[in-house]
Formats: C-alpha cells, sequence, structure tokens
C-alpha cells in the first residue's frame, strides 16, 4: 500500500483536497506550514513525547483479554486507549494540534465534538497550555452525552449548543467551520477526526499513528510476528487510521467497523463506506451518504462519536484499494458487547469502541482459533446513562 | 461607468410564487441574479439564508422545481439580464459535472458561483463549466494575497467576486483598509466587474462597495424581507433603487 499519500494538494488517490470557502484557503497553508515545521524540530518532538509520556501516559498497554478470549474462542489483544489521559485517544491529537497552535501564535482554540471526548481533549490542553477554547456541540450529543459537557465546563471551556440540522456531529463540524472563516486570524481550529479539508486528515493521522506504531512493538514482543486481523470502530476514523496506518504497508487483514444503528434503512445508521457514494462535504471529497441530488442524509447511531454521514478520505481510498475491509454493527450488537466486555474483563468500553469488539463477537467463527488485535478507542463512563437505559442488572 | 449589481435569493423559497415574482421584481433595479440551490450543509452562510435553505428543502424543493421557476423568469424578465446559481460543491458533484453544466445551459444559467471551491480547488468543474460555455465566478477575500489576486481576475470570467470580510452571509459590513487596497488592485487589474458581496443590506452599504468596486451583491436582507411578505421585499426594493438611482 502506498504510504505517501496524501500528495501534495491532499488528495489520496481521488479523495480528500481543501474543499473550503476561499477565505479559509490561506490559514490552511499556514497550518500546512506549520506542521511541516513542526515535523522536522527535535524541540517540538521532544515536547510532544515528553507530554505523550509523563502526561497522557503513553504508552498504553495492548492487553491479553483472556476470560473475553476463551468466551468467544478467538485470541484477543486489547489496545487501551481508554487508559490515555481523558479516556479516550482523542488526546493524541489534541497534544499535538495545540503545540502546532502556539507554534502560529494562536491565541483561541475552537473544536467540534460529538461524544464530548474530542470536546474534552480539546478543552482539556487548552487548560494545559492557558488558552481560550470554546468548543461546538449539537444539542442532541449535549443531551446525550452530559457528563462530557460538564467536563468541558469544568476545564474552562465554552460549550455552544447547535441547534441547525440534525443538531449532532456534522452540524457542529459546519458551526466551527463558521466560526472559522470569521475568526481564523487569531483562532486554530482542532478537528478531532481524519476529516476536513488537506491538511487535517494528514495531520491527525500523523499524531494518532503513535497507536498503530506501539501495538506493533507491543504484539511483537508478546507474540512474535503480526497478529491476524486487526479491528476498529470508524466514525470520522481517527483511532481506526492511528491503528491502520502503519499496518498498511503489512498484509494484516484490517476491519473499519461503522455503525449499524437500528437497521441498514436510509436514516437509521452510518454505514458511510458501506452504503455511501463518493461526495464533497465538510472539506473534503470522500464517501458520503447522500441522495440524488447531492443533500446529507439524516444518519443514526446509538454512539454519538460515530453519527456522522461522511469519513476521512484516506479511509475511502483504503475501501477503494481494498486494503481495509469495512463492515458494520448495529446498536444492539454493540450495547450487548459493552456488557459482556465489561462483565468478562472488568473494562468498560466507550459505546463507540463497543462497535468494533461487538462486530468481532458476532463473527467470532470467522476468526476462531486466530490471535487478533481490537483498538479500544475509549472508555465508556460517559455512556453510563444510554447503556444502562437498555441493559438490564 | 454605472456600476454591477446582483441579488441573492434562495430557489423557491418561501415558495415558487413568491420566489418568482420576488426576482421578477429585484430584476427591474438589479442587473444579475444570484438563485442559491439549497443546500443541506451551507457552511458559507449565516442563519437567515440558512434557514431559508432549510425551509426550500422541507418544502421539498429540488434544482429540477427550482430550474422551472427559473424559466418562468426567463420568460418575463429582462433578456439582457443574468441568471446565475449559488450551490455548494456538491450539489454538482451528485450527478457529475457533465450532467449539471449541461442543465444550467438548458436553462439558459449564465453560469455558477460555488462557496465551497476555492480558486485552487477549481480546475474540474471550471474546465467543465467553461467548455459548456457556462461563466465560472471565483472569489477574491481579504485573506488574499496579491499574487492570487492577479491569477483569479487573470482568468476571470462574468465577474469577480470580492468577499468583503473574513465570514460568512448575513455579518454586519466591515471594510479593513488592506482589504479596500485589495480590491482596488483587484479592479485595476481585471477585465470584468469585481463586485462586492457579503454585509450589505442597505444603501449605505451598497454606495460604500460602489466607492470601491464596481458593484455590489445582496442576499440575506432581501431574503429576510421576502420570509416576511412579497410587500416587505417589494417595498425594499423600491426603496433601494430610489435612494440608488445615482449609482
Ligand atoms: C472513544 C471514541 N472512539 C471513536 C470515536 C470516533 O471517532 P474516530 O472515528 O475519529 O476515531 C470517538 C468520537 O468521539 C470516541 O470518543
Amino acid at each position: 500500500m502506498n504510504k505517501t499519500v496524501p500528495d501534495s494538494r491532499g488528495y489520496f488517490g481521488e479523495y480528500g483536497g481543501k474543499f473550503v470557502p476561499e477565505t479559509l484557503v490561506n490559514v490552511l497553508h499556514e497550518l500546512e506550514d506549520a506542521f511541516e515545521r513542526f515535523q522536522k524540530s527535535d524541540d517540538a518532538h521532544e515536547e510532544l513525547s515528553a507530554l505523550l509520556k509523563n502526561y497522557a501516559g503513553r504508552p498504553t498497554p495492548l492487553y491479553f483479554a483472556k476470560r473475553f478470549s476463551e468466551k468467544i474462542g478467538v485470541r484477543v489483544y486489547l489496545k487501551r486507549e481508554d487508559l490515555l489521559h481523558t479516556g479516550a485517544h482523542k488526546l493524541n491529537n489534541t497534544l499535538g494540534q495545540i503545540l502546532l497552535a502556539k507554534f502560529m501564535n494562536k491565541k483561541r482554540i475552537i473544536a467540534e465534538t460529538g461524544a464530548g471526548q474530542h470536546g474534552v481533549a480539546t478543552a482539556t490542553v487548552c487548560a494545559l497550555m492557558g488558552l481560550e477554547c470554546v468548543v461546538y456541540m449539537g444539542e442532541v450529543d449535549i443531551e446525550r452525552q452530559a457528563t462530557n459537557v460538564k467536563r468541558m465546563k469544568l476545564l474552562g471551556a465554552t460549550v455552544i449548543p447547535v441547534v441547525s440540522g440534525s443538531r449532532t456531529l456534522k452540524d457542529a463540524v459546519n458551526a466551527a467551520l463558521r466560526d472559522w472563516v470569521k475568526s481564523c486570524q487569531n483562532t486554530h481550529y482542532i478537528l478531532g477526526s481524519v476529516t476536513g479539508p488537506h491538511p487535517f486528515p494528514r495531520i491527525v493521522r500523523e499524531f494518532q499513528k503513535v497507536i498503530g506504531e506501539e501495538t506493533i512493538g507491543q504484539f511483537k514482543e508478546a507474540e512474535g510476528g503480526l497478529p491476524d486481523a486487526v479491528f476498529a470502530c470508524v466514525g470520522g476514523g481517527s483511532n481506526a487510521a492511528g491503528m491502520f496506518y502503519p499496518f498498511s504497508s503489512t498484509d494484516v487483514p484490517l476491519y473499519g467497523v461503522e455503525a449499524g444503528g437500528r437497521s441498514h434503512k436510509p436514516g437509521d445508521h452510518c454505514e458511510t463506506l458501506t452504503q455511501g457514494s463518493p461526495g464533497i462535504f465538510q472539506g473534503a471529497r470522500s464517501y458520503l451518504i447522500q441522495d440524488e441530488f447531492g443533500q446529507v442524509l439524516p444518519v443514526h447511531s446509538v454512539s454519538a462519536g460515530l453519527d456522522y454521514p461522511s469519513v476521512g478520505p484516506e479511509h475511502s481510498y483504503w475501501k477503494d484499494a481494498n486494503r481495509v475491509t469495512y463492515v458494520s454493527c448495529n446498536d444492539e450488537e454493540a450495547l450487548a458487547a459493552c456488557h459482556t466486555l465489561t462483565r468478562y474483563e472488568g473494562i468498560l468500553p466507550a459505546l463507540e469502541s463497543s462497535h468494533a469488539v461487538g462486530y468481532l463477537i458476532e463473527h467470532a467463527a470467522d476468526f476462531a482459533g486466530k490471535t487478533v488485535i481490537v483498538n479500544l478507542s475509549g472508555r465508556g463512563d460517559k455512556d453510563l446513562g444510554i447503556i444502562l437505559g437498555e441493559v438490564k442488572l | 461607468m454605472s456600476s454591477y449589481n446582483g441579488i441573492y435569493l434562495v430557489g423557491n423559497y418561501p415558495d415558487s410564487r413568491r420566489f418568482i415574482d420576488a426576482a421578477l421584481k429585484g430584476l427591474e433595479f438589479f442587473d444579475f441574479l444570484e438563485v442559491g440551490i439549497p443546500f443541506s450543509d451551507p457552511v458559507a452562510d449565516g442563519p437567515v439564508i440558512v434557514e431559508a435553505a432549510f425551509q426550500a428543502l422541507t418544502n421539498g424543493e429540488t434544482i429540477d422545481s427550482i430550474l422551472q421557476s427559473v424559466d418562468e423568469i426567463r420568460k418575463k424578465m429582462d433578456p439582457g439580464k443574468k441568471i446565475y446559481f449559488m450551490n455548494y460543491a456538491n450539489t454538482a458533484h451528485a450527478p457529475g459535472y457533465e450532467k449539471f453544466c449541461k442543465k444550467c445551459t438548458d436553462h439558459s444559467i449564465a453560469g455558477m458561483i460555488v462557496p465551497d471551491i476555492p480558486f485552487s480547488e477549481s480546475g474540474d468543474l471550471k474546465r467543465v463549466a467553461q467548455g459548456a460555455g457556462l461563466e465560472y465566478i471565483d472569489f477574491i477575500t481579504p485573506e488574499s494575497t496579491t499574487e492570487q489576486i492577479e491569477e483569479v481576475v487573470t482568468f476571470a470570467t462574468g465577474f469577480v467576486y470580492a468577499v468583503s470580510m473574513r465570514g460568512i452571509t448575513g455579518q454586519d459590513l466591515s471594510f479593513d483598509d488592506a482589504t479596500i487596497q485589495k480590491i482596488k488592485h483587484a479592479r485595476s487589474k481585471s477585465r470584468v466587474p469585481v463586485v462586492i458581496g457579503f454585509g450589505i443590506r442597505d444603501a449605505s452599504g451598497a454606495k460604500s462597495a460602489c466607492a470601491i468596486a464596481d458593484g455590489f451583491i445582496m442576499g440575506t436582507e432581501p431574503v429576510l424581507r421576502l420570509g416576511k411578505s412579497f410587500n416587505e421585499f417589494s417595498s425594499f426594493i423600491d426603496t433601494l433603487s430610489s435612494e440608488l438611482k445615482d449609482l
């Protein structure tokens, strides 16, 4: 697999690009330049490495889940991003981007959030660096991820409810983009996934690829060689890209698990890569759930972090190249998986991550006796309200 | 030289009848009409246009139902004036650029303005559009460099859309000095009119735009008025044209 994507124009094959209002073009150039300088700076790397180690808690463990493995008949390792500070992989990216913001001398930070994990991770690094933080969040998500809203406020962030459209993640991105067109001179937008205009898909992947790099080393030490398969959930696709990218030059089978929602009917799921078609949306050309006129259709998932009608352009590229297999896990299976993992391992996964676990449980027969890795992208404390509403104790 | 001014309306908002009447009324004063094709995720627009587009979509409007109204407007309007589409990229991408452009030419659309395709990304659609004889309108903004401005005006067809400020539609008008210089520079190099849009909601805004550029585009205010009633819209246009009769 070609690892040199994106090209200089931000394309992964025919996906990606910079589809933004003209006003944002130069601020994206500025960001590209800052990232190049950052990549070449030893000081910056040292600062980020130290923060990842001492502040965030990297490396995160690769844990062999013995009882769960016995239960499903597959040998399962969990990459424990749930143990990262703030409880999800999102902090890998926000720590990197806050250093970029300092490089560019931006005083104000904006972000979008769905599940609230990226919002919390952004509010956290802003508290750490003493920068102003504004987080856009859809009203529907504010309700279903209330704990994270309180955490963001406690961290000093301003949370702005978004009441337009479906009032979920995509509308929060629209609101953040509208803010940024006005404020780009003094504001950095910390985008939370491998989505949006170039250079975000590349930057976020580069900050998240530490997940896959650590995993390869840890697995080699534990088992020797490479795993038989790797699984990660896909919303925008950042935890999956971070895990998959270092594996993309090997021939290890990779599975990206999208949210199957209530059914395969339009409006009931977020199966962008298996049900969508290429479109231009929120900065990039990528797969999109849309109608014949190009209107973006409503989507649904029990997990706010996967409730998004598009996906990062590199995933579209991997899909067309058949490098990653994209599949789905529905609401019910994800909730059941969340419960199972909690009971068998004492690990409460985020509902997002539960989709990757749930797919594996449902298809355990296909992987019987094999040794696989699941990226456990986050912890489920934020989802207690939803989980307790669905699971009988 | 007299000014070259445009009015923006959301296609078939608040309904096809009022849209057609408003377009014809507007074209008595304005030189061109921009028809906004409602899109589910309009990132370049402020609350007024977002809400109008949402209403139109909720009413089931599509590019095809809007083109029916365009045909009616065409029949009655001054044939020397132009109608443009203001459409988001995905509206053209979904059917494919060829089919989309053919639809435009079939209905005598003069060209397109695409707020989420910047100059650097416009090659593919521009090639198809210009091949079909359509104008493709590019933007200059307060963020544009001199080099970028010169590149845009060199290749411009129809007119150049100068965005007055950093922001989205429906904000208050404000020009900083650097922006004024950029727009004047664009004008000095351009063969086509340089027209200012974003933030112009009354005669005084229009006058300040025309002091710098070749004309102005007004969108949010007419959409807001028309949402209230046709009479409100109509008297707004009458007032504007009497206040701007010397322009
Ligand atoms: C724990 C967790 N996993 C996954 C996601 C989905 O995002 P991505 O696909 O970018 O990893 C989120 C988003 O909020 C999340 O909180």
